[in-house]
């Protein structure tokens, strides 16, 4: 048995903002700038109250309802977030509680962001392949809007607030239809995107809430999140095109047996310069920000989803999908698209077009 | 480009005309010996513009530690292989 993708659905917050609300914050950046360099138009922005788990949990709830499954066939559930609700218990045993999943089922959560989904299909790909679960519920969600200063353009004008939540079932085919999984971490890029504390580590105090003003005008604190973008960008120049080499070489296939790229949604200006480096077609090399943002784990699955709805991986196509960021860390993998046929298009009020 | 350029005074020109465009003034502002610091738009953006231009147009990945270390245009282009 194998794992396969059987439905994707996704929320998004209510709240908005929306390039022109950050232009006009931000006089010294046009609407027309933050639009080059991002692709970005719209980003959601979670009230207050609502935490990472509220928004899987609606994403989870838009599976059941489109009757992909019910909650009563998930036995194991991985959450992917940096924004757990509490240190512990583990906010996965929560949410089983809460979607109503069988007490039978496993729970866990991992801590991962932009590279979260590779992970998570890896692992759902091993849990079911192994015998250990056979409808596995894999909820990406973060919330990195309430890391953000809100005088740090820099993160503002990428990052959005979401969550997805994909079904994988055991699947009897001879070939797997996720895989192979090459994987990479390198935790001296640690410090160049991170929220330093409210850890074991360094616990917030009234120092760490102290703002300071960087060299570009950008304002944060030691609470907030802080991304070095040259060093970011570096490191993606280094890891994404040798992990495409590496995946195209573990599996024996050539870049132009790809049907479909779906990568990380970082920013537009990113992926145009990785796709232009890779010698990708655009026609292959699948982008959808436009309306959501850089939602860090659940990039690729919102992409995927839209992909699925405009027929952009129909049965029998090949996809590359490939994650990369906070750590560093990193993972790619190819997803055969002959049992996508059982991904139901419903009526998502989240679903949106980047057109 | 002007009859008599050489290949490297051309991508020279190829630089400081995107670096123009990067730090968003008029084409054919920058000679190269001017101060980054002088630049409004010298920030974390128009330094991953660099790095992709670098990257691109000279096959050269630029590490931004030893990007800050750069004080003026020509620094920057030296660092990116290109012929000052």
């Amino acid at each position: 048995m194998h794992a396969a993708i059987r439905a994707i659905e996704y929320h998004l917050p209510e709240n908005t903002i929306s390039t022109a609300d950050l232009a006009a914050q931000f006089p010294d950046w046009s609407a027309e700038k933050i639009d080059a360099k991002t692709g970005i138009e719209c980003r959601h922005i979670a009230a207050t109250d609502e935490c990472a788990s509220d928004l899987a949990v609606a994403a989870a709830q838009k599976l059941f309802t489109s009757g992909a499954c019910s909650p009563q066939d998930i036995d194991y559930v991985l959450f992917c977030t940096q924004s757990p609700d509490y240190f512990l218990p583990t906010t996965a045993c929560l949410l089983q509680d809460r979607l109503g999943i069988p007490t039978t089922a496993g729970a866990l959560d991992f801590n991962l962001g932009c590279s979260g989904f590779i992970y998570g299909l890896g692992l759902s790909e091993g849990l079911i392949s192994s015998g250990q679960a056979s409808t596995v519920l894999l909820l990406t969600a973060e919330t990195y809007s309430k890391f953000l200063h809100p005088r740090d353009r820099s993160v503002r004008t990428v990052f959005g607030d979401a969550a997805a939540a994909t079904l994988l079932a055991a699947t009897n085919v001879g070939e797997p239809l996720l895989g192979p999984f090459i994987y990479g971490s390198d935790g001296a890029g640690g410090p160049n995107l991170i929220v330093p504390t409210g850890g074991s580590r360094q616990p917030r105090t009234e120092e760490s809430a102290r703002e300071y003003e960087d060299a570009t005008g950008n304002v944060r604190s030691g609470d907030s999140l802080f991304m070095s973008g040259p060093e970011i960008f570096n490191f993606t120049l280094s890891a994404v095109p040798a992990s495409v080499d590496r995946l195209l070489a573990k599996s024996g296939r050539t870049l132009g047996d790809i049907d479909l790229f779906v990568f990380h949604q970082a920013n537009r200006y990113m992926l145009d310069h990785l796709r232009k480096r890779l010698g990708i077609p655009p026609e292959k090399f699948y982008v959808f920000m436009k309306n959501c943002g850089n939602t860090v784990s659940s990039t690729i699955p919102i992409a995927l989803k839209s992909a699925m709805m405009e027929g952009r991986l129909p049965e029998g196509s090949l996809a590359m999908l490939v994650g990369f960021g906070v750590g560093y860390s990193w993972g790619a993998t190819l997803m055969r698209s002959s049992e996508m046929r059982n991904v139901l298009p419903s009526k998502s009020p989240g679903l949106i077009s980047d057109p | 480009m002007p009859i008599g350029d050489t290949i490297s005074q051309m991508i020279r020109r190829e630089f400081l005309m995107a670096l123009d465009e990067i730090l968003e003034l008029p084409p054919g502002t920058l000679q190269g010996p001017e101060k980054l610091e002088g630049f409004a738009h010298w920030d974390s953006t128009a330094v991953i513009s660099f790095m992709a231009l670098a990257d691109s147009n000279n096959g050269v990945r630029l590490a931004p530690r030893e990007m800050s270390s750069c004080e003026t245009v020509d620094d920057l282009l030296r660092l990116a292989k290109v012929d000052v």
